[in-house]
């Protein structure tokens, strides 16, 4: 009877912290869209054409993060770069999304045979290695950055199809769900007006959170030389390029230091979604 | 520690989570030996008060004031001899018994555990402590609960379990926090039984904090009784039940159906129709559940005349449930037959379904999770309306304020959501969504056992306002009897599935034929006997 | 569990396993052999590889590649069935061979980094609940969120710019080696920490609130006895759950931990014949992770009724709602 709840160890004192961290990711992720919408704005140099004899320049007040073996800007690069790396592992997220969640959706409301077969197709996705599925698909279509997109938002469905599942799973035998049926309520609208409001949102979370995941997963794959060949300018290339190089650190640390504050705003936005009230 | 200084003395204590203080100049005392309850509804800061004395607080509360136990306070003890004096000389008892012992490890590594406070010799020496201490708090077969999983166990037998725990060490005080609120009425009375055979036979001090008055007046020499973390009234119970002081103990004593044989009965006047609203014929049903078969309802049968209410009384595993779900077709009978209205119920058949449940609705148990979180007040009170399209649709926000005002809510609430509103609160809008109908028959399963007493009161009125008013035949299940002596017109014992006995309220209660009944009836708390005695006179009433 | 109910629990998820190894096999198949015609072909009549006709007829025959598409699958599933992996495209060597080469090297590797991973994650949820709690607690909890956003290869990349360049201690020119190899274990262990450690502070959290805790902890407890008894024991199942996913994360891994450190294994096995399209060694390749993934994630199922005595009766006991 008594309802004196105890916040779980942890909460408190980080109560007073955490709109500055999540105001703080929202403004990172306004300069990436920023960088990828209009990256001329951000800045005046030649992301592709560099003067040799300036190669290699470490940080300076011209070039912020020196320059590459070609004397290109390396801070231009990673601004012109943003937009294929974000848009790739927004389609990434999409895919997953759109799939994975349509599957989950008929999983969990339709149940029997349906969600046999869904159910082991999920189980067959998570079997194969995220990373190698993607690999294989990508060598399957060839080695551009628009298949390292759909590779990895193929490799993301069954995540998204096992959460909507359970989502839509829980949410069905909630007690406010069979009084609406009670009121009522037929299956396409306790379906429309009830299940999926209450499990959109650890879906939107997660959608959020498999963006940053994206990030990642698309920069390893251009790391490893499957998408669009140089002269692009994805994030994980610049690193694999800049790696070669090992006396000028800043080209492989500050591509990798972009790819790592976008990622974690990401992530802290997706927790913030998925506490908010 | 001086020869007459009180066991325990808490003195001007605070407890603060967040910037409200959630308890506030709270003093206590309790002699070696003696009893105390306290007292109070959710958020009184009972429990509290409890954690702060078993060291139980989050990390992040604060604490102000002090605690002395056996003249040493607490609050500026070293943690280490601290703990060590909490496990030997505080035995805490806690709420839920099915989830106050680690499921993952067996009953006696968890008591191995409570008794490497003993200065014993070995873990065989330990073993046989702990099977004594089994068999004194009544369990029948000690070596085997000490092999079991905690899952293996019924609630009963785990609250005596953890009884025993905290009786091991030898403790001078026994903390119950809430110790039968999860369990069935029969044994909650063998267990506050248990309680206070220890503390008699082996004097030690029991602390009882309890949300129930009528276990309070009936099991502790002195009372507390607390509101939004203050002390509202303190004293011996028998002057606190004989002249309550302060307004809050008046209200708490008046809304308590146990004290009170005779609150609600005015409230239950109503006209009686000729034709039955719910027939119920010889029905079964079973589940299967794993392996075995669970038979849930067995050849039940009762009427309800239309305007009267009827109430279904049964502990944990009675199959009251399962006859509620049959009722509403959510579950198809074995055998049998259910008509409501003169109508049958076809379980399975929604165009059959959808038009039955405009003639009958349900109030859920559990406010909590019957509401939608995402939806607005007004559109669950409106919801059926809108399923049914009952009337024009520009008609329906009138019939929704209607309703809303019927069950006694402000029309400020229509926008809220139901994570803005109480509990209380949230069971109103389940009431006017289920009457908004207009349905014939309601079934009420549990309406209020999860409120708290005086708000549960206000639920009560309220209801028997709108029977009286629109002629309702209402199915109230419920395990409170001393409640349902007064609301009801007719009862159903049921156990296991079966029914027991059957028939009007007034026979069943004052000459029940069944053991069973007679055993149900014993376990509602009766105050000690000076208590009661006031309570009678002050209402002039009779037995 | 007895005997009863457990041996027909085990027959369902054995029989359930191969359904799912069937089907990762076929799906594999499907995109590599069907989608953007048969790369097989396409790689024998690239004209810059210079095959003859008479070279290639016999290798088109060989993989069956004049035959429908089922009956395609039907011979290199049955052949698969049969531990048979075919031969590699590039190499002309039988597949098994080459991945017999890769395996030991591999193995270590992933060990290695699934030893540290269980270490690290340990030591950082350990840190979760005992530490002081403002900074204390706060950094361990930030810790593995922090290295979920770090990509892999930078991880790897660090290591190797701060330990082997700036401070010396271990030598990329001669991968194998002892430190080498720790190194690259942290690379790939890294990563599966955090997402263990994410999973087990969540659990011990949770364990934290529990009632059993509380009334543990009045019995006198002192921290490392909770700890050990009632938060990490009763987290033992999601934990194994976890370590059993993020096998995949391990075999996954060792593809860009292998092409960093310049190791020669499994994953470097994939990315070669990911650049040379050698596509017999490729499916066979992703088709075994799949077989470990699903017997690693089996053998955790078939442990769950040890670790929680709930699960032993599930059968038997059955409860009325």
């Amino acid at each position: 009877m008594s309802a004196t709840t105890f916040s779980p160890a942890g909460r408190r004192g980080r109560v007073g912290a955490q709109p500055l961290a999540v105001l703080l990711s929202f403004a990172v992720l306004a300069l990436v869209v920023g960088w990828s919408a209009a990256p001329w704005l951000f800045t005046g140099n030649d992301p592709f054409f560099g003067v040799t004899a300036r190669k290699l320049l470490p940080p300076s007040a011209e070039h912020w993060l020196g320059t590459d073996h070609l004397g290109r800007d390396l801070y231009a690069r990673i601004v012109h770069g943003t937009w294929s790396s974000v848009t790739s592992a927004l389609i990434a997220t999409v895919i997953g999304l759109a799939v994975g969640g349509l599957l989950g959706l008929a999983s969990g409301f339709l149940g029997g045979w349906v969600d046999t077969v869904i159910g082991r197709l999920i189980d067959m996705l998570l079997a194969i290695p995220n990373f190698l599925l993607a690999v294989v698909i990508v060598s399957a279509f060839g080695f551009q950055t628009i298949n390292v997109a759909i590779a990895t938002g193929v490799a993301s469905v069954a995540v998204f199809a096992r959460l909507m599942r359970s989502e839509v799973m829980k949410t069905s035998t909630a007690v406010f769900v069979e009084a609406s049926a009670l009121a009522g309520g037929r299956p396409a609208h306790v379906l429309l007006r009830h299940v999926l409001p209450n499990a959109y949102r650890s879906v939107v979370a997660l959608a959020v959170l498999q963006f940053g995941t994206s990030i990642l997963t698309i920069a390893g794959l251009a790391f490893l030389g499957y998408g669009d060949p140089p002269p692009a300018a994805d994030w994980g290339l610049l690193v694999a390029n800049g790696k070669d190089y090992p006396s000028s650190p800043w080209l492989v640390f500050a591509p990798a230091a972009v790819i790592v504050v976008t990622v974690l705003a990401i992530n802290r936005l997706s927790r913030w979604i998925r506490h908010a009230a | 520690m001086p020869p007459d200084a009180p066991l325990l003395e808490i003195r001007d204590l605070a407890v603060a989570y967040g910037p409200q203080p959630a308890v506030q100049g709270v003093d206590l005392t309790l002699r070696d030996g003696g009893s105390l309850a306290l007292i109070g509804e959710s958020g009184s800061g009972k429990s509290s008060i409890v954690r702060a004395l078993c060291g139980l607080l989050p990390a992040g509360a604060r604490l102000r004031g002090t605690i002395l136990f056996q003249g040493q306070d607490l609050l500026s003890l070293a943690p280490a001899r601290l703990r060590a004096l909490r496990g030997r000389a505080i035995g805490f008892v806690p709420q839920d018994p099915q989830n106050a012992l680690n499921p993952v490890r067996s009953i006696g590594a968890q008591a191995q555990e409570a008794a490497r406070l003993l200065d014993l010799p070995d873990a065989a020496a330990r073993r046989r402590r702990i099977l004594e201490i089994f068999a004194r708090v009544g369990l029948a077969e000690p070596a085997r609960i000490y092999d079991a999983y905690p899952h293996e166990l019924s609630g009963g037998m785990l609250q005596r379990v953890l009884i025993g725990l905290a009786m091991l060490p030898g403790p001078a005080l026994i903390v119950a926090d809430e110790p039968t609120s999860a369990l069935d009425v029969t044994i909650q009375k063998r267990i506050l039984d248990l309680l206070a055979t220890l503390q008699a036979e082996l004097g030690i001090a029991l602390l009882l904090i309890t949300h129930d008055l009528a276990i309070a007046a009936e099991r502790a020499q002195d009372v507390v009784v607390l509101k939004e973390g203050r002390v509202q009234e303190q004293g011996t119970s028998q002057d606190v039940f004989r002249r309550p002081r302060s307004a809050y103990a008046r209200q708490l004593q008046a809304d308590v159906p146990a004290l009170n044989p005779e609150r609600f009965r005015a409230a239950a006047t109503r006209r009686h129709g000729d034709d039955d609203a719910i027939r119920v014929d010889g029905v079964h049903k079973r589940f299967h559940a794993g392996t075995g078969i669970v038979q849930a309802v067995q050849d039940v049968s009762f009427r309800v005349p239309a305007g009267t209410t009827h109430a279904l009384v049964g502990e944990s595993g009675s199959g009251k449930t399962t006859l509620v779900r049959l009722l509403l077709g959510l579950e198809r009978p074995d055998r049998g037959s259910i008509t409501v209205g003169g109508g049958p119920v076809q379980a399975g058949q929604p165009d059959s379904l959808r038009a039955l449940r405009r003639e009958l609705q349900l109030v859920y148990q559990n406010p909590f999770t019957s509401l939608d979180p995402t939806w607005t007040v007004g559109g669950i009170i409106g919801e059926p309306l809108d399923r049914y399209a009952v009337g024009r649709r520009g008609d329906r926000p009138a019939r929704v304020v209607e309703a809303l005002r019927a069950v006694g809510l402000a029309e400020e609430l229509l926008r809220r959501r139901p994570g803005a509103l109480s509990g209380g609160q949230r069971q109103r809008v389940a009431i006017a969504r289920a009457l908004i109908l207009r349905p014939r028959v309601l079934v009420l399963d549990e309406p209020t056992s999860a409120l708290d007493v005086t708000v549960q009161a206000g639920i009560v009125e309220m209801l028997f306002r709108l029977q009286a008013q629109l002629g309702l035949t209402y199915l109230f299940v419920s395990h409170d009897l001393a409640l349902i002596r007064q609301i009801a017109d007719s009862v159903t014992v049921l156990r296991q599935g079966q029914v027991v006995e059957q028939g009007p309220v007034a026979q069943i209660f004052s000459r029940p034929r069944a053991a069973y009944t007679g055993l149900l009836l014993d376990s509602i708390p009766r105050p000690a006997a000076a208590a009661r005695e006031a309570v009678l006179l002050d209402q002039g009433g009779e037995d | 569990m007895s005997r009863q109910s457990f041996l027909p629990f085990a027959a369902r998820r054995l029989g359930h396993a191969l359904v799912v190894i069937l089907l990762a096999y076929s799906f594999t198949f499907l995109i590599i052999s069907v989608l953007p015609g048969d790369p097989v072909s396409n790689m024998l009549l690239d004209p810059e590889n210079g095959f003859t006709e008479e070279e290639i007829a016999p290798i088109i025959a060989h993989y069956g590649l004049d035959r429908p598409v089922l009956e395609q699958w039907w011979r290199a599933i049955s052949r698969f069935a049969l531990g048979d992996l075919g031969i590699s495209l590039r190499a002309s060597r039988p597949v098994s061979a080459m991945l017999l080469e890769a395996l030991p090297s591999t193995l270590v590797l992933a060990g290695t980094a699934m030893l540290v991973a269980l270490l690290l994650a340990l030591a950082i949820a350990y840190a979760s609940q005992s530490l002081p709690r403002r900074w204390g607690q706060g950094v361990a909890r930030v810790l593995p969120a922090l290295s979920l956003s770090v990509p892999s290869f930078v991880i790897g990349l660090v290591l190797i710019q701060v330990f082997a360049f700036q401070l010396g201690l271990f030598r990329i020119t001669d991968p194998n080696g002892a430190a080498a190899t720790v190194f690259a274990a942290l690379a790939l262990g890294i990563p599966v920490s955090a997402q263990i450690a994410e999973v087990l502070i969540a659990n011990l959290d949770h364990e934290a609130g529990q009632e059993y805790f509380a009334v543990a902890r009045a019995r006198g407890l002192r921290l490392s006895q909770l700890f050990a008894r009632h938060q990490l024991r009763p987290s033992a199942l999601p934990v194994v759950t976890m370590i059993a996913v993020s096998i995949g994360e391990l075999l996954g891994g060792s593809l860009i931990t292998e092409t960093i450190f310049g190791r020669k294994g499994v994953g470097s096995l994939v990315q070669s014949a990911v650049v040379t399209q050698d596509f017999p060694v490729l499916q066979s390749l992703v088709s075994l992770a799949a077989v470990v993934f699903v017997l690693v994630n089996l053998a955790a199922d078939l442990l769950y009724p040890l670790l929680d005595p709930r699960l032993r009766r599930r059968a038997a006991a059955g409860r009325p709602a």
